[in-house]
């Protein structure tokens, strides 16, 4: 496994950008002044308390909102300029909990995530990524279950294999892709989540970028190469290096007593929090 | 029952192909019933020669003008019309069901139905008085525009109701449908309250649905509506597919949901508006059919669309078989069969989604 910080072979980078970003809803102003730079093939991990627009920027960064003001470019192209089609084949995302309302066996679901690449029948070549996205998850022996009776962590991790075939390439297409993940492991038992993040971060290493909303701030800088720490619709700190988010930035933020233990395994800084 | 669930395991293993073969064979022979059975009795004779003599294959002049009429005119009109008005309601049963992204909704319970028979009560009753300077001048076309125009109204209002931030809810969807339902049912009923006798028994027919006034003209217009209605539905399978995912991930998939769902909504009202004004209105046929294939088959709506078109048109040919002949010579309104059979099937879905926390229970 290439060192995952090892940027310099990489082809030009698909970095995702906002610029000058207001976002309102009504009378809410949600979103202030927002101007980030997504690291490319980075984890990047958007921090913050509920309610500092975490969500908001997600949907803005992905297309699926549009800003009040303000624009988002991909690869230097504005987002705006993208058919949809041609968006869903390079970027997916992974939301928090998907459910199905109708009987559906978790292969067709996969399936699903090959759609923006097929007309009407899905070609050998779209199975034979639904197979490999699924044993890439670990799902692939129940291919043909039904997904609404799957536990809920497997239930995700069918969804990460449809997110997954739905931006797959193979190694040297050198297609950029962006992966965004709003909370993915929420409700997840820690087998799931590290399970689900592992596999995220390993696509950095395919000219993928990963953007995620995570609320563990210990699973956060666990994954993480890139933060941006947001409150109250502004980005507050923004850094590459865990270390750099200080305690007195955390307390404020989310209104806590924060104090760093060390692991004595890893050396890794653990953060312990009270009220 | 053992015979039962080996059917159904046999069924699963069959291709989609192979089940529409299927059902286009059983379709064919009910067809085949349809047209020969009833007060008036037609042999497989008889109808080929009729039917030969109609497409100028046999010289020949009929001897039994009268039943020659009767089968032409009459009854085959009327076996056109059951069909067609069966996969129109299995198809937008289907179409309904993927749009609310929910099992229970049918043309009968979004108000689809009712709008629809509320606009054509409306032009039947007021189009030659009150109100003859607008509508007049729409000529053929205007009842079945008012029961497009009404019928859409009562649906985008039951889905505004039921649906916020792209979910939809199960009970405000239940009791918009009621509402709904009763705001059009109390105006058809005015409606018929206020109208001269003839116009009167009309409005009876379509709260109960019948094909006895079916001719070639009502085939026609239902047949090529249909058709024009079916071909676009048949694209949006796949984006029915990802809309069960839910708005959002639908929209990550490259989809418009705001879009696809309102296009798709006017396309079903158009296609029910047609039927319900031609033959009036037939519930639970639309819950049933694609429940039924979900449970034989498959919950993917590129099977379900063409499969409900092909089961709801071959159970309607049954479902009128047995309208003709239980208490003949007399006909049952088809609208009591499809809800004696329907709102048990409505009921048994509804507890299973209630056992099941309102979600995931075809598992």
């Amino acid at each position: 496994m290439a060192d995952p910080h090892d940027n310099t072979k990489a082809a030009p980078a698909a970095t995702a950008e906002l610029h000058d970003i207001e976002y309102r809803v009504g009378d809410v102003h949600i979103l202030k002044g927002i101007n980030v730079r997504f690291r490319p093939h980075r984890f990047n991990v958007i921090l913050g308390p509920n309610g500092a627009g975490k969500s908001s920027l997600l949907k803005i960064s992905t297309g699926l909102a549009k800003p009040s003001s303000g624009r988002v470019t991909w690869a230097g192209r504005p987002l705006a300029d993208y058919r949809t089609a041609e968006l869903a084949r390079s970027r997916a995302v992974l939301s928090q909990h998907v459910e199905l309302a109708f009987a559906m066996p978790v292969r067709e679901v996969v399936m699903m995530g090959r759609y923006p690449h097929y007309g009407r029948a899905p070609s050998a070549h779209d199975r034979e990524i639904v197979e490999r996205t699924l044993e890439l998850v670990d799902m692939g022996h129940k291919r043909e279950q039904t997904y609404s009776t799957l536990s809920g962590g497997e239930q995700q991790k069918v969804q990460l294999a449809r997110v997954l075939a739905q931006i797959w390439s193979e190694d040297g297409g050198g297609e950029e892709k962006l992966l965004f993940l709003d909370e993915p492991t929420a409700g997840l038992d820690v087998h799931y989540q590290i399970h689900i993040l592992d596999i995220a971060r390993e696509l950095q290493n395919h000219h993928c970028t990963v953007v995620a909303i995570l609320h563990d701030l210990n699973i956060a800088m666990q994954y993480g190469n890139s933060f941006f720490m947001m409150s109250g619709g502004r980005l507050v700190h923004e850094t590459d290096a865990a270390d750099d988010i200080r305690r007195e930035l955390i307390e404020e933020v989310y209104g806590v007593r924060a104090h760093r233990i060390t692991d004595p395994e890893t050396g890794q800084g653990i953060w312990r929090f009270s009220l | 029952m053992v015979v039962g669930s080996r059917c159904a395991a046999m069924l699963k293993r069959l291709s989609f192909g192979q089940i529409y073969a299927l059902l286009g064979v059983l379709l064919a022979i009910s067809i085949v019933a349809s047209a020969g059975l009833g007060a008036n009795s037609f042999s497989l004779g008889q109808m080929a020669r009729y039917v030969a003599q109609a497409l100028g294959l046999a010289a020949t002049p009929p001897v039994d003008q009268i039943q020659h009429n009767v089968f032409m005119l009459l009854r085959l009109p009327r076996v056109a019309m059951a069909g067609l008005t069966g996969a129109v309601l299995g198809v937008a049963g289907a179409l309904m069901q993927g749009i609310f992204r929910n099992p229970i909704v049918e043309p009968g319970l979004v108000g689809t139905s009712a709008g629809a028979a509320f606009g054509a009560a409306f032009f039947i009753v007021l189009g030659g008085g009150v109100a003859a300077p607008v509508v007049s001048h729409l000529g053929g076309l205007g009842e079945p525009l008012l029961a497009f125009v009404f019928s859409f109204i009562a649906t985008i209002i039951v889905y505004r109701i039921s649906s916020s931030f792209g979910k939809v809810n199960v009970f405000t969807l239940l009791l918009g449908g009621i509402a709904i339902n009763a705001i059009c049912n109390a105006a058809t009923g005015f409606l018929s309250l206020i109208a001269t006798n003839p116009q009167a028994r009309d409005i009876t027919f379509w709260q109960l649905g019948s094909f006895t006034t079916a001719d070639w003209h009502g085939a026609t217009t239902v047949a090529v509506v249909f058709a024009i209605c079916f071909a676009w539905v048949l694209r949006h399978g796949k984006s029915l597919n990802a809309l069960m995912l839910g708005e959002d991930e639908a929209a990550y998939l490259g989809i418009n949901p705001g879009r696809l769902i309102f296009v798709l909504l006017v396309i079903n009202t158009i296609m029910v508006a047609v039927a319900t004004a031609t033959v009036g209105v037939i519930a639970f046929i639309g819950l049933v059919i694609p429940h039924v294939l979900r449970m034989l088959k498959s919950a993917d709506y590129t099977f379900l669309l063409p499969g409900s078109a092909l089961l709801g048109a071959l159970s309607m040919e049954v479902i009128d078989i047995i309208a003709r002949l239980i208490i003949m010579p007399a006909e049952l309104p088809i609208g009591i069969i499809t809800a004696i059979i329907g709102a048990p099937v409505f009921i048994w879905i509804l507890l299973n989604q209630q056992r099941k926390g309102a979600a995931g229970f075809y598992g």
